[in-house]
C-alpha cells in the first residue's frame, strides 16, 4: 500500500482513538502496534518493549522530572501570591501598574513553576480579586491571568521547549533562550491589551490610578521572593556558562527550591515534602509515559516509510513555504484545542520537521511558534486547561466572561506568531548572540 | 445506583494499595536521581575526580519510576487523554464507553507485559550487561518493565471491575490538579 495512504489511515485511527477518552499514551501504543501487527506482522511486535525502553534510557530526559520537581516546590509555597505582591508594591506608581504586576508576576511565576495551570492558580487566586476591587473589569482581570498563565511553556525553563528539543535533537538550551524575547514580546502585548481594554470599558479612570506603599511594605516582601529567582538565574547562568548539562541544573535546582522552600516557607512536615513529590511524580510519569509510546509511535511511522512520503510528498507539492506554515498552524492549533502540548510535539515532530526544515524554516524559531500555538490551547475550549482554572478560583466570574475576556488574548498570541514570522530574529537572535550561530 | 452502595471489594483495595505502595517506591527512586545527579556534580565539580555509575545509574531509576509510576499514575486517574467525546455522552453511553477503553487499554498493555516478560528473560539468561565501564546486568533495569506493566494491567483490571459494578467512571483530571 502507498505509504501516502498509510500515512491518512494513520492520522484517521489516532484521532478516532485518541477521541474514544483512551489515554495519549496508550491510545499512540495501540495505534503504533495496530499498524505494525498489520503491515510488518507478528514478529515486529517482539521489539515493543524495546522501543519504549530504548526511548527512555537518555540523561536528558532526565531534566523532565527535576524541572518539574522544581516547579512543584515552588508552587506548593506562597511564592506565587508573594511574588505577585512584591511587584504590585514596586509597580505602584507605573500607570495600570495593577495589570502589569499581574502580568509580570505570571511571567516570573511562569518561568520559575513551568506550568500554565499552576500560574494561573498561584497569580490568580490574589490578582483577579485585587483587579476586580480596584475596578478593572471581570473579562479584562480572568482574561489577562488565563492569558498570563500560558506563558509558563514559553519562558525558560519550559518542559515543553524540553520534550520538543528531545524530540527534534535541537539544543534545550538555544530553545530556552528562543523563548525569552518572544515572551516578553507577548506579556507587553498582554499588558497593552488589558489596558486599553480597561480604558474602552471606561474603567481607566479607577483602575489605573495606582496605591501607595512606604519603602519598608516594599522592601520586608523581598526576601521571601528572591530566592526562588536567584535559583532560576543560577540554574540559567550555569546551563549557559557550559558548567553543566540540563539535566545536570535542573537536579541541582530542584534540590535547592526544595530546601528553599523548608526553609522560608517552614516546609518541613513529611506531608507538604510527599505532595511535592507525589504531584513530580504523577506529572513525570503521565510525560515519560507519552514519550516512550511516542518513540514506539514514530517507529511505526518511519519502519512504514509515512515519515519520509509525508515529507517528500509536500515537497512535491512545491507550495509557497508561508502557506505551508499557515496550515502547519492551524494544523496545530487544532490539535493544541484538545491534546496537551507534549502530546502535540512529540506525535507532531518527527512528521513536522523534515517538512519545515526542507521548506527553510528554522526549527528553533519553529519551536516558539508551536508553543505559541500550544498555549492558545491552553486559553480555548474544549480544553484550555486555564479557563477551568480560573472558574475554579474565580467561581462568580461565569465560564462564558472568562472565554470573551480571553478571545483578545488570543488575538495578541496570533499577532506575536505574525511578528515573530516577519522577524524571525526576535526567536533566534539571543540563543545565537549568546552560544554563537547554529550549525 | 450510587457509588457509595458499592465500597470496592477487598481485592480492589488491595491492588490500589499495591499501585499506592509503587508510587511512593517511584517517588523515591526520582528523589534518589535527583540526589545522585547532585553528587555526581559535587564529585566532578568539586573534587575533580570522575564518575563511573552515576549517570547510568540515574537513567535506570528515571525508567524504573516511570514503569512503576504507571500503576500509581492510573490508580489516580492521572494518565491524561481527550475527554471531549465521553463528555458529551449520557452516563450510560459513558460507562459503556469506559468498558471498551478500559478493555482496550488492558489489552495493549498485557502486550506490552508479554514481551517484556520475554526481553526480560533473555537478558537474565543469557547474562546480558551494559556495555559501559560499569557493567550493569540488564537483567536489573529490564526487571521494571514487565513488572511495571504488570502491575498497571492489574490496577486496570481493579478499575475496569469497579466501573462495572459501581459506575465508577474514570473521571477526568481537574484542572487545577494537571501542570502541562
Amino acid at each position: 500500500m502507498d505509504p501516502l495512504v498509510v500515512g491518512a489511515l494513520v492520522a484517521i485511527s489516532t484521532v478516532m482513538v485518541l477521541f474514544s477518552g483512551v489515554s495519549v499514551g496508550t491510545g499512540l501504543l495501540i495505534v503504533a502496534t495496530g499498524f505494525l501487527l498489520v503491515f510488518d506482522g507478528a514478529r515486529s511486535l517482539v521489539a515493543l518493549p524495546e522501543l519504549f525502553y530504548g526511548e527512555l534510557n537518555s540523561f536528558a530526559l532526565l531534566s523532565i522530572p527535576m524541572f518539574i520537581i522544581m516547579g512543584s516546590a515552588i508552587s506548593s509555597t506562597r511564592a506565587g501570591p508573594d511574588l505577585y505582591e512584591a511587584l504590585e508594591r514596586w509597580l505602584t506608581r507605573v500607570p495600570g501598574g495593577l495589570v502589569v504586576s499581574n502580568l509580570g508576576a505570571c511571567a516570573l511565576f511562569a518561568a520559575m513553576s513551568g506550568s500554565s495551570p499552576a500560574t494561573c492558580a498561584a497569580i490568580g487566586k490574589m490578582g483577579i480579586p485585587e483587579m476586580r476591587k480596584r475596578g478593572y473589569p471581570d473579562e479584562v482581570a480572568a482574561g489577562s491571568i488565563a492569558a498570563g498563565g500560558t506563558l509558563g511553556i514559553l519562558i525558560p525553563p519550559s518542559v515543553t521547549m524540553i520534550v520538543y528539543g528531545i524530540a527534534t535533537e535541537t539544543s534545550i538550551g538555544r530553545l530556552f533562550l528562543a523563548g525569552v524575547i518572544p515572551g516578553l514580546l507577548l506579556v507587553s502585548l498582554f499588558i497593552a491589551w488589558a489596558i486599553f481594554d480597561t480604558w474602552r470599558r471606561g474603567a481607566a479612570g479607577v483602575a489605573l490610578s495606582g496605591v501607595t506603599y512606604s519603602w519598608t511594605q516594599k522592601f520586608e516582601i523581598l526576601p521571601r521572593v528572591l530566592p526562588f529567582l536567584a535559583i532560576i538565574i543560577g540554574v540559567l547562568y550555569a546551563l549557559y556558562g557550559g558548567i553543566a548539562t540540563p539535566s545536570e541544573t535542573a537536579a541541582v535546582g530542584a534540590l535547592l527550591c526544595i530546601i528553599v522552600a523548608m526553609i522560608i516557607y517552614r516546609m518541613y512536615q513529611p506531608k507538604a515534602l510527599w505532595a511535592v513529590l507525589r504531584d513530580s511524580t504523577r506529572e513525570s510519569v503521565m510525560i515519560l509515559f507519552i514519550i516512550g509510546a511516542a518513540g514506539v509511535f514514530s517507529f511505526m511511522l518511519s519502519s512504514l516509510f509515512v515519515t519520509q512520503s509525508v515529507a517528500g510528498w509536500i515537497a512535491e507539492l512545491d507550495v509557497n513555504r508561508w502557506v505551508l506554515m499557515g496550515i502547519i498552524n492551524i494544523f496545530l492549533l487544532v490539535a493544541g484545542f484538545f491534546l496537551p502540548p507534549v502530546a502535540v510535539i512529540l506525535m507532531s515532530a518527527p512528521i513536522l520537521l523534515p517538512i519545515i526544515t526542507s521548506a527553510g524554516f528554522d526549527p528553533i524559531w519553529f519551536a516558539v511558534v508551536l508553543t505559541i500555538n500550544m498555549e492558545i490551547g491552553l486559553i480555548t475550549p474544549p480544553v484550555g486547561l486555564n479557563l477551568y482554572v480560573i472558574n475554579g478560583i474565580a467561581p462568580d466570574i461565569s465560564l462564558k466572561k472568562i472565554l470573551v475576556g480571553s478571545l483578545p488574548f488570543v488575538g495578541c498570541m496570533v499577532l506575536a506568531i505574525v511578528i515573530l514570522s516577519v522577524f524571525p530574529s526576535l526567536a533566534t537572535w539571543l540563543p545565537d548572540y549568546l552560544m554563537g550561530p547554529a550549525l | 445506583m450510587d457509588q457509595s452502595t458499592y465500597p470496592p471489594p477487598l481485592v480492589v483495595r488491595l491492588i490500589g494499595q499495591i499501585s499506592t505502595v509503587c508510587g511512593v517506591i517511584a517517588s523515591f527512586m526520582i528523589l534518589a536521581s535527583v540526589l545522585i545527579t547532585c553528587q555526581m556534580i559535587f564529585i566532578r565539580a568539586v573534587l575533580g575526580k570522575s564518575t563511573i555509575w552515576q549517570t547510568e545509574a540515574v537513567i535506570y531509576l528515571m525508567i524504573g519510576a516511570t514503569l512503576l509510576g504507571l500503576p500509581y499514575v492510573q490508580k489516580l486517574k492521572g494518565h491524561v487523554g481527550v475527554d471531549l467525546v465521553p463528555s458529551l455522552l449520557g452516563r450510560n453511553g459513558r460507562r459503556i464507553l469506559a468498558i471498551l477503553t478500559l478493555i482496550a487499554t488492558g489489552c495493549m498493555i498485557a502486550l506490552m507485559f508479554y514481551y517484556a516478560y520475554d526481553m526480560w528473560h533473555f537478558a537474565w539468561a543469557r547474562g546480558w550487561k551494559s556495555e559501559t565501564v560499569w557493567a550493569v546486568p540488564l537483567w536489573i533495569p529490564y526487571l521494571s518493565i514487565p513488572v511495571g506493566f504488570g502491575l498497571f494491567l492489574l490496577q486496570l483490571v481493579a478499575d475496569l471491575w469497579m466501573v462495572v459494578i459501581s459506575e465508577d467512571i474514570a473521571a477526568p483530571v481537574a484542572a487545577e490538579d494537571r501542570r502541562h
